[in-house]
């Protein structure tokens, strides 16, 4: 750039910077630098460090060792399944390494997660069926993903002395053996079922944006069935699939809240168990080749999120109509259809079902031993959580750890989506690009960071692990309300504001009567959704939670009743009953203040 | 009120320069009219001078006083954007009243004010609505009505009248001129309807690619089009190249259709033997009778659009597109064979 170019620029920034502006951009990016930029930086120092200086010293050790990576094929697993006493066969997935086994799950998953959510996606958008409503609410239901608890559910389910080989094989007499799942194949199962929604929701979003012209057009030059899917409405739709896709391939290679519920198999070599489990020394320090554990999952999700961003971004198809434009394209099912897609949904949805069913049935009894249901139910569990002074702190702990994260998230965030949206500065889509990325990083990675960066520092985790619990949730929840209130300004024109303007009102006068005032619903939508996922923060709140458990949050404590107490599963699950009623309730609120503008939040 | 003084003023938005050295001058109560087709860089002229661009070069004077580093909150102007921009979640009356709260009027002259200029616009009782519950027209006049109450020292107007229906729009304009007279302030309104710009302003700048291409009242831009964009952009023309042969009082030019003699669109042409030009005919000046000083051309009807009030014909001569305009109850056909005549004093020779 030459000079006289470079100071026409300062002069158009000066322009746009009102004072407003510059304490929202200084604050948003100095949160991010202090508690997301320098920890993982720092991740990366520690694991690129040997004895003073760069090395590859922890890489290469990591990358020689078979546990991790395979040095050759001999040293893989790749037995899917064994037999077991008891006439029972028990599907274990391979294992190829922690490194590999990471990958395997991720892809393994979003491709499963992807043909369902995508079939979905095109029966609910392009049919319509008696019962329908009922048939969406419920394949929706496992958005209502609690910590831990689905997993804990489905594992009561498809254990192999579980509900579904009790009832396939010893009451109904169907399967011939007993078939159980763990391990890897474990984890892919419950994941698949966990993120299939996200497909589901980005996919049908596609759907009913192609123009229906589209369609028609195809359909005048005589394509029909199965070639007009694949020759035109997949091709447009892909781009908002792809969306949905990346995001589940970075949730499950994420996840620590399921290796841990199936610890003690082949579940336990994922990158996030390992780093979980190895990051302390005895003595609260640092592991360095834990750092480069982490180090690896950084780059592995973070290449996936900038690798589809760029690729999605650059394939969004501008449409010539928007919104429910693809209502015009629904038709009634024949009756065979209607057949087809029942038997469809109900296989779907049993399964999809299972862990929600699952977590109900322990919460509400005592034991459940081999037999098909629990002998009794009894609310037992529930006294027992709200009798428990420890589990009524730690909830106490969430919640307001979760309400201060919100506040954070809510101000800041708004602030961020403001200068994205309007203040056209050189670097704003470097921000945008800031204020996402908290998606694509996994939780253990930020919660080693922090670690690293403010032991013996006045914000010490070992101290108080409260400021770094409320920032990092404030990092970690931050995309969710910025998507909302970025849609929200988007959506209203500034005109609005410039009338304001125009008549007299200062910038901040302006944003305060204006502004907000008209996307104050998006705002409190994200800033919903940001709560509940603040409550239901599994990674980041257990690793720096640890650090004192009496101050650590209700996810925390889950782990520590799950595996410590008497009835441990069954009062796990009752918690997650709780989490899952308020997650319930946030998400109506929430989608009502939004109407049909929800489904634009669950995507990149 | 107020002149403003626009002075080399321009707008890059990356490479793409969207106002380039705009110099104008617009007097004191004036209406004055950016008109030009969409992407001329009209609309950010106006809000060049409203104050939401900051101009890459050039400086913006109120009355010889330096704005262009004010913010638009203290430029004193009144706007009335495309979309109207009335604030949803307040009524018409709070709408109204933003501007006088924030220049902190006593309670009751506020109320006071918004009843005048509610009664400006001929919606009086209207307080309590919401923008939702009011027709396009309605808003538009709400609109007005928010920018003038805090009586500013310039009316901007973006394309106020561009969502309103035909019939609306023709009511509309007449109404808004009066307004404007009443109050004697400076406005400037940017449309791309010419009939529009011609009906309402004193004078007009027609723009084009960020250049003004020519400023006049509309009788000289219609009658005395600098170039052959503004002829061609005002009305419709027929236009034929060609070559100066002759000058003495009046300028012969050779064309393909035949010898054409008229009159220099502008005083400071600088014709001379040889110079190449376009000659440019309005389709309402051709008749079918010689009469007078006249240039004929003979012609071939190809197709004819009856419109109502008169009949377009599409001529050609010489493998040239002539377009005339006729009165409806001349009986033509298809394939006839014409002869156009046009007075030399209506035969305009543009340079090139």
């Amino acid at each position: 750039m030459q000079i006289p170019e470079l100071k026409t620029t300062l002069r158009e920034v000066k322009w746009e910077l009102d004072g407003l502006s510059v304490i929202q951009l200084v604050s948003v990016t100095s949160i991010f630098t202090l508690f997301m930029i320098i920890p993982l930086v720092s991740v990366l120092y520690y694991a690129f460090v040997y004895q003073g200086s760069f090395s590859l010293f922890w890489i290469k050790q990591i990358f020689s060792d078979a546990f991790y990576f395979p040095d050759s094929l001999s040293s893989m697993s790749l037995t899917f399944y064994r037999r077991a006493g008891g006439n029972r066969i028990l599907i274990t997935g391979p294992d190829l390494g922690v490194i590999p086994n990471t990958i395997f799950v991720g892809t393994c998953t979003t491709i499963f997660a992807t043909v369902i959510g995508v079939t979905l996606a095109f029966i609910f958008s392009r049919y319509d069926f008696p019962l329908k409503d009922y048939f969406r609410v419920a394949i929706m239901v496992p958005m209502l993903s609690i910590p831990f608890v689905g997993a804990i559910g489905l594992k009561k389910m498809i254990h192999a002395d579980g509900f579904l080989n009790t009832l396939f094989y010893e009451k109904l007499g169907i399967l011939p053996v007993k078939i159980g799942v763990e391990g890897l194949a474990a984890v892919i199962f419950v994941q698949t079922l966990m993120f299939y929604p996200i497909v589901y929701v980005n996919a049908f979003t596609a759907f009913m944006n192609i123009d229906p012209a589209m369609e028609e057009q195809a359909k005048n030059l005589g394509s029909h069935g199965f070639h007009l899917f694949r020759t035109v409405t997949l091709p447009l739709a892909l781009p908002g699939i792809e969306a949905g896709a990346i995001l589940t391939l970075i949730l499950s290679i994420e996840d620590l809240g399921t290796p841990i519920v199936f610890q003690g198999t082949t579940a336990e070599k994922t990158l996030t168990y390992q780093i979980f489990t190895k990051i302390f020394t005895p003595k609260g320090l640092i592991r360095p080749d834990a750092t480069a554990l982490a180090a690896i999952l950084l780059s592995i999700s973070i290449f996936s999120f900038v690798a589809i961003r760029k690729y999605v971004s650059m394939r969004k198809y501008a449409m010539l109509t928007k919104g429910e434009a693809g209502k015009r394209m629904i038709s009634k099912a024949s009756k065979l259809q209607c057949v087809l897609i029942y038997m469809l949904l109900t296989g779907i949805l049993f399964f999809a079902l299972l862990p929600h069913i699952g977590v109900f049935l322990l919460a509400f009894s005592e034991t459940w031993g081999t037999r098909l249901l629990p002998e009794s139910f009894t609310i037992a569990n529930f006294r027992a959580i709200f009798t428990n002074k420890d589990v009524i702190r730690a909830f106490t702990n969430s919640l307001s750890y979760s309400t201060a994260a919100t506040f954070l998230i809510i101000v800041l965030g708004t602030s961020a989506a403001y200068l994205v949206s309007r203040k056209h500065i050189p670097g704003m889509s470097l921000l945008d690009t800031l204020v996402t990325l908290p998606i694509s990083i996994p939780g253990v990675v930020i919660a080693t960071g922090l670690f690293l960066v403010f032991l013996n520092s006045p914000l010490d985790p070992l101290k108080s692990p409260i400021p770094l619990l409320i920032l990092s949730y404030t990092i970690r929840k931050f995309p969710f309300t910025v998507r909302s209130a970025f849609a929200g300004f988007e959506q209203t024109h500034v005109e609005f504001e410039e009338a304001a303007l125009n008549l007299g009102a200062s910038r901040l006068k302006t944003f305060v009567d204006i502004s907000l005032k008209l996307v104050w619903m998006n705002i409190l939508a994200g800033g919903m959704l940001s709560f509940v996922y603040c409550m239901n923060e599994v990674s980041t709140g257990i690793v720096i939670g640890s650090a004192k458990p009496e101050e650590g949050p209700i996810t925390l404590k889950m782990l520590d009743v799950l595996y410590m107490l008497a009835g441990g599963p069954h009062m796990t699950a009752a918690i997650g009953v709780i989490l899952m009623m308020l997650q319930l309730a946030s998400i109506l609120v929430s989608t009502y203040l939004l109407r049909q503008k929800a489904t634009a939040l669950i995507s990149i | 009120m107020v002149r403003i003084t626009l002075e080399n003023l321009t707008k890059r938005f990356g490479n793409v320069i969207a106002v380039d050295h705009v110099n104008i001058d617009i007097g004191d109560g004036s209406f004055f009219a950016l008109l030009g087709p969409s992407g001329c860089g009209k609309t950010t002229t106006l809000r060049l001078i409203a104050g939401f661009e900051m101009p890459t070069e050039g400086r913006i004077y109120f009355d010889g006083a330096d704005v262009t580093d004010l913010p638009p909150y203290k430029r004193e102007t009144g706007m009335v954007f495309q979309n109207y921009a009335l604030w949803p979640h307040m009524t018409v009356e709070e709408n109204i009243a933003y501007g006088l709260k924030l220049r902190k009027l006593p309670k009751s002259e506020i109320k006071e004010r918004v009843r005048e200029v509610l009664g400006l616009v001929k919606l009086e009782g209207f307080e309590n609505r919401y923008p939702s519950q009011l027709s396009g027209g309605q808003q538009q006049r709400i609109a007005l009505a928010r920018a003038i109450a805090v009586r500013p020292k310039t009316l901007l107007l973006d394309e106020p009248l561009s969502n309103l229906d035909a019939k609306l729009r023709i009511e509309t304009r007449a109404e808004l001129r009066k307004i404007q007279r009443e109050l004697g302030i400076t406005t400037v309104y940017v449309t791309h309807d010419q009939e529009e710009a011609m009906s309402i302003s004193d004078r007009i700048a027609v723009m084009n690619q960020g250049r003004i291409m020519q400023i006049g009242t509309p009788q000289e831009i219609y009658q005395r089009p600098r170039n052959t964009f503004v002829a061609d952009f005002i009305g419709q023309a027929t236009m034929v190249e060609g070559k100066v042969s002759d000058k003495d009082g009046r300028i012969r030019v050779e064309t393909a259709v035949g010898v054409l003699e008229g009159i220099a669109s502008r005083d400071d042409a600088n014709l001379t033997v040889g110079s190449k030009v376009v000659v440019s005919m309005r389709p309402e000046y051709f008749t079918l009778k010689s009469e007078g000083d006249v240039n004929a051309i003979k012609a071939v009807i190809d197709h004819i659009a009856f419109i109502g009030k008169s009949q377009r014909l599409y001529c050609s001569s010489e493998g040239r597109r002539i377009i005339a305009e006729l009165p409806p109850y001349v009986r033509l056909k298809l394939g006839d064979k014409i002869t156009l005549y046009i007075k030399k004093d209506n035969t305009l020779i543009i340079p090139l």
